[in-house]
């Protein structure tokens, strides 16, 4: 299937379920390219999709399929190279680095694979690090009960699990209150049932605080906790589905 | 506190010996910077209180004699404000106890009330009494090497008589800051000496009574020297006046200018090599840092901090190493700059010369070591600061590996596992191989030039006194005579042989620049006094032409063939266009040599004599030194041993001190480059080392990559570092050398022996260090997380 040659609006399967909200990222065409010449790498080649206020989406996807590449536009990591990238109606695409510094400080929560804590701040302080950006944070403490961490407050990361450190990464992302949480892999290295514990945290925050949630993962079993589901290789959407009804955490196995 | 300043400070705690180091070296640097300023201060303060309060004259003159009356015509030249004169006269004492005979240099003070001028500072015991005969004040320096007080008791020989004289007391004097026998480059407080008698006792000793031979004029604010100095050598012409002099030509006080601009050197030359290479070692750690801290960098910029938050975060780790080095530089400063003001008092006699903090310079060493900081950090911030967010979050891409240049010659096959992998190393990553080279050849270059110095010091102690003056003594007439006094010194117990030697003050004139010195006459090829060229070959002095020393040469702006005017400043003040005819080498002041018979001709008098160098059979020393002391004639006695001993124990010895100070600087400065270099090294290789400990290499073998990239990173870089010391002493020495005194760039093989010594240690020490702590790499972690 070519997805660069579908109409808008064919891509939209599900139609817009106006009690999810408004639309938060607005994307038409948009190519991402490192390099040129002939040895030019077409991360992106033509995406176009529509992430909604208060949903979690899954994008799904083998490595080299361009998802983390989507993932670093929405966060405003990055910069595309050819198409349309609307934030709330605004043009992320066309931001410079300080006006992109400005919305990833005020927006968007970030949630690694490799945690990227500080090792040298205990859990609270890293979280608490974030929310000297915010005008209206969590409180640490919070953030991390919010995450089942409430206990270990004052460990460093080098005394934490890698479920632990996780789900400090998780805090940390949410304790500014962003209306985006943009999540690269956040089970990538870990165990099962580490893995359910930190995507239960995730899918908490989407209910409770109304967070749009985009996961990234390679792992389709994540599918069906998801309102709708992105699948993504060489750089296209390549397929799109709709969940009825999202899936328990507790219950996905892998 | 922020968070971000917490994390601050919890990672400069992890990284808290290589800060300590880059901190060490930059305090090093401004240790000195702060120590040399203040002694600057402190010199030109304790000057200027004491010339000020002492009333030092600003134009000097000598003469042959002149009635008083000519002194109040001296007082009416427009622009004088004051005149003194009095007489003086150079007189040898017999002390008991010391086997030489001491030069002393007589001067008088009026009979009743304190001089006018060149007043004298009581030390000790009290000022002459008038009426009260065979009192003599002492200078101090003097009085201090022989433990001399007031009521000690020495004779002198005045005008051929020996007179026993009683001290009254110990004094100073703003003449006499630096107590140097006249025409000396070098102090020599044991066998010279300062004197002052009451006017009367001494003009009558030398049929001066109502006359005075030198005079000292103070100037009305405002008034030019210039025109008072013209005016006062045509008033004193008729009286065998020679050339009159301003302040700027004074000997004592050209001395305190020179140490001044000494110091000057020292205090920019010292701590910018210092700087930079703390500069260059902030910037080694801070790009370790940097590189180590790439996905933290990533993800505070993927959580919104901005780059000004970011690039402030890393050079506050700076600004911190920087505030370190800065108070230990200070505290160092004050505490070694109070020692040095104590060592300065064998150079240079004030009433009060303490440590005066030189409070600009503490803002200029904060400034100085923050732009050194900045400097080094700059390229490592901006990096820093220019990390795309999601470029970051990607790992490293893995290194390319070659097979290293070695291995492609064919050579691979004599090679072991270890040093291939080290040779691999090394050719992936030049510019950390190069980094780590470029400290290891600073912290050789660094420890050549304390040692340059001290080589320098004794090169020209060999110099002067071995291979330029080979007598024994130098005895100077009480006026220039016949070449028959000779005779009188061949008849001297011990003599083997005698050389006779003239010495006039003349003026050298070349364009706009004129130097005053003593012009020295010499047999063609003398065996006891020397000239040598650089090449330390024998100059055969010619029938026409003068030899002048090469400093002498580059201030007169000469080169060999040129025509000097030779004015001389005594006798029939003979103007004569010489021709160069060589340059001499000489370390300390500046001379001009002509040959005996030719100096004689130019001077239109006939064959005349200044004195004699002598070479003495050193059994019969003692006899030699006690018929010396007893001939009239004689009126200064130089002894090579006694001059050589004095300059021991006060020039070599403070040099000593600053050259210890500066060795052990610069060694813990090569430690700290050497050290943090292997840190650096290990911290970037931990990773990888793990590895191949998790793959079943042994810890020597592992130790071994390490060893062998250091080790092959050493032995190119030392012989680079020698050859940068050798430039670097240059350098300073470029800047410190001036007219009195210069040292020769000497670079001894034990210098870069001890300088490529020293480094080797540090190597090795440093290695054992990184090796503890590659037993203690914990090898699953090491594969986890960068830290």
């Amino acid at each position: 299937m070519n997805a660069a040659a579908q109409p808008p609006a064919a891509l939209s399967a599900v139609p817009p379920d106006p009690a999810r909200g408004e639309v938060v990222f607005h994307v038409r065409g948009l190519s991402k390219t490192y390099g040129a010449g002939e040895a030019a790498v077409h991360a992106l080649a033509g995406v176009d999709l529509d992430f909604r206020q208060g949903e979690l989406v899954v994008l799904l996807g083998p490595s080299g399929s361009g998802k983390s590449t989507l993932l670093n536009l929405l966060g405003g990591l990055d910069t595309p190279t050819a198409g349309t990238l609307l934030y709330r109606g605004w043009d992320l695409g066309a931001a410079d680095e300080e006006a992109l510094t400005q919305y990833r400080r005020g927006e968007v929560g970030f949630v690694f694979q490799a945690y990227n804590l500080i090792p040298s701040l205990t859990a609270r302080e890293n979280v608490g690090l974030i929310g000297e950006l915010a005008s209206d944070p969590i409180p640490p403490e919070e953030a991390l009960r919010l995450v089942g961490l409430g206990a270990r407050l004052d460990h460093f990361p080098a005394q934490l699990s890698g479920g632990e450190q996780q789900r400090v990464a998780i805090a940390r992302a949410i304790a500014k209150r962003p209306r985006v949480l943009l999540c690269d892999e956040p089970t990538g290295a870990l165990d099962v049932r580490t893995g359910i514990v930190v995507l239960e945290a995730i899918e908490r925050i989407n209910r409770e605080l109304g967070t749009l949630a985009a996961i990234i993962t390679h792992n389709a079993v994540m599918a069906a906790m998801a309102d709708r589901v992105f699948s993504l290789s060489d750089g296209r959407v390549v397929h799109v589905q709709a969940n009825a009804q999202r899936a328990s955490v507790s219950t996905l196995a892998w | 506190m922020s968070l971000l300043d917490r994390k601050l400070l919890r990672d400069l705690r992890a990284l808290k010996s290589q800060a300590l180091a880059v901190s060490l070296v930059m305090a090093c640097g401004l240790t000195m910077m702060v120590m040399t300023r203040s002694l600057i201060v402190s010199l030109e303060n304790a000057r200027a209180r004491y010339y000020e309060e002492y009333r030092f004259a600003d134009v000097f003159a000598r003469l042959k004699r002149a009635p008083d009356d000519v002194a109040r015509r001296i007082a009416e030249i427009p622009g004088v404000a004051a005149v003194q004169p009095s007489v003086g006269r150079m007189v040898t004492i017999d002390l008991a106890g010391l086997p030489e005979p001491v030069m002393a240099w007589f001067g008088t003070v009026p009979e009743r009330g304190e001089p006018l001028l060149n007043r004298l500072h009581l030390r000790r015991g009290r000022l002459l009494d008038p009426g009260i005969r065979g009192e003599i004040l002492v200078s101090e320096a003097f009085a201090d090497v022989h433990r001399l007080g007031p009521g000690d008791e020495l004779a002198a020989i005045l005008n051929g008589r020996k007179v026993p004289l009683r001290i009254a007391g110990i004094v100073l004097s703003p003449e006499f800051v630096f107590e140097a026998p006249p025409g000396a480059a070098l102090p020599d407080n044991r066998t010279f000496a300062v004197v002052w008698m009451n006017y009367q006792e001494l003009a009558e000793a030398f049929s001066m009574e109502g006359a005075f031979n030198q005079v000292s004029v103070a100037l009305e604010p405002g008034a030019s020297d210039r025109a008072v100095i013209a005016e006062l050598d045509r008033l004193l012409m008729p009286y065998g006046g020679l050339r009159a002099y301003g302040r700027r030509h004074h000997a004592s006080d050209v001395r305190v200018d020179d140490e001044i601009r000494v110091l000057l050197g020292l205090a920019v030359g010292f701590p910018i090599v210092f700087l930079a290479v703390g500069a260059f070692m902030t910037h080694a750690v801070m790009s370790r840092l940097i590189t180590l801290q790439r996905e933290q960098i990533a993800m505070l910029k993927a959580c919104g901090f901005g780059r000004r938050e970011i690039g402030l975060h890393y050079l506050k780790f700076a600004l911190v190493i920087v505030t370190v080095g800065t108070v230990l530089g200070v505290i160092g400063g004050i505490l070694l700059g109070h020692r040095l003001v104590d060592l300065y008092h064998l150079f240079f006699r004030f009433p009060d010369l303490h440590f005066e903090l030189a409070t600009g310079v503490l803002f200029a060493a904060a400034a100085a070591s923050a732009l050194a900081a900045v400097v080094g950090v700059w390229g490592a911030v901006r990096r820093a600061m220019r990390l795309p967010p999601a470029e970051a979050m990607r790992p490293e891409p893995p290194a390319e590996f070659k097979p290293s240049f070695v291995e492609r010659l064919g050579l691979g096959r004599w090679v072991g596992v270890s040093l291939r992998m080290a040779l691999r190393n090394l050719q992936r990553k030049p510019v950390q191989a190069l980094l780590t080279g470029v400290a290891l050849a600073l912290a050789t270059a660094i420890l050549i030039i304390p040692n340059a110095f001290r080589d320098g010091v004794s090169y020209v102690l060999d110099f002067q006194w071995d291979i330029v003056q080979r007598q024994s003594v130098a005895v100077s007439l009480v006026e220039p005579g016949p070449v028959r006094a000779l005779a009188d010194f061949r008849t001297l117990p011990g003599v083997v042989s005698t050389e006779p030697f003239r010495a006039t003050p003349v003026e050298l004139v070349s364009g706009p620049v004129a130097r005053r010195l003593n012009l020295i006459g010499l047999r063609a090829e003398g065996g006891l006094s020397r000239v040598l060229d650089a090449g330390l070959r024998q100059i055969v002095l010619p029938a026409r032409g003068i030899v002048l020393s090469s400093k002498l040469g580059e201030v007169l702006g000469v080169r060999i063939g040129d025509e000097v005017l030779v004015r001389s400043l005594e006798g029939r003040r003979v103007e004569r266009l010489v021709p160069v005819a060589a340059f001499a080498e000489d370390f300390a002041g500046v001379s001009a040599f002509m040959e005996l018979a030719a100096l004689n001709r130019l001077l239109l008098e006939g064959d005349q004599i200044s004195g004699a160098y002598v070479a003495v059979d050193r059994g019969q020393w003692a006899e030699f030194l006690a018929a010396v002391k007893e001939t009239p004639r004689a009126t200064s006695v130089v002894v090579k041993e006694a001059m050589r001993d004095s300059f021991r124990k006060t020039t070599a010895e403070s040099i000593g001190v600053l050259q210890m100070i500066y060795l052990l600087f610069a060694t813990l400065v090569a430690f700290g480059i050497v050290y943090n270099s292997a840190r650096i090294s290990l911290s970037e290789r931990a990773r990888e080392l793990a590895t191949l400990r998790v793959l079943g290499f042994t810890r020597r073998e592992v130790g071994a990559v390490l060893v062998g990239e250091l080790t092959l990173v050493t032995v190119v870089a030392v012989p680079v570092g020698l050859w940068l010391g050798g430039w670097l002493a240059r350098g300073l020495l470029t800047i410190v050398n001036t007219e009195t005194v210069r040292l020769p760039l000497v670079l001894t093989s034990f210098n870069y022996s001890f300088a490529a010594s020293v480094v080797t240690v540090a190597t090795v020490v440093s290695l054992a260090v990184a090796a503890r702590r590659i037993r203690e790499i914990d090898l699953v972690s090491a594969l986890k997380v960068r830290d």
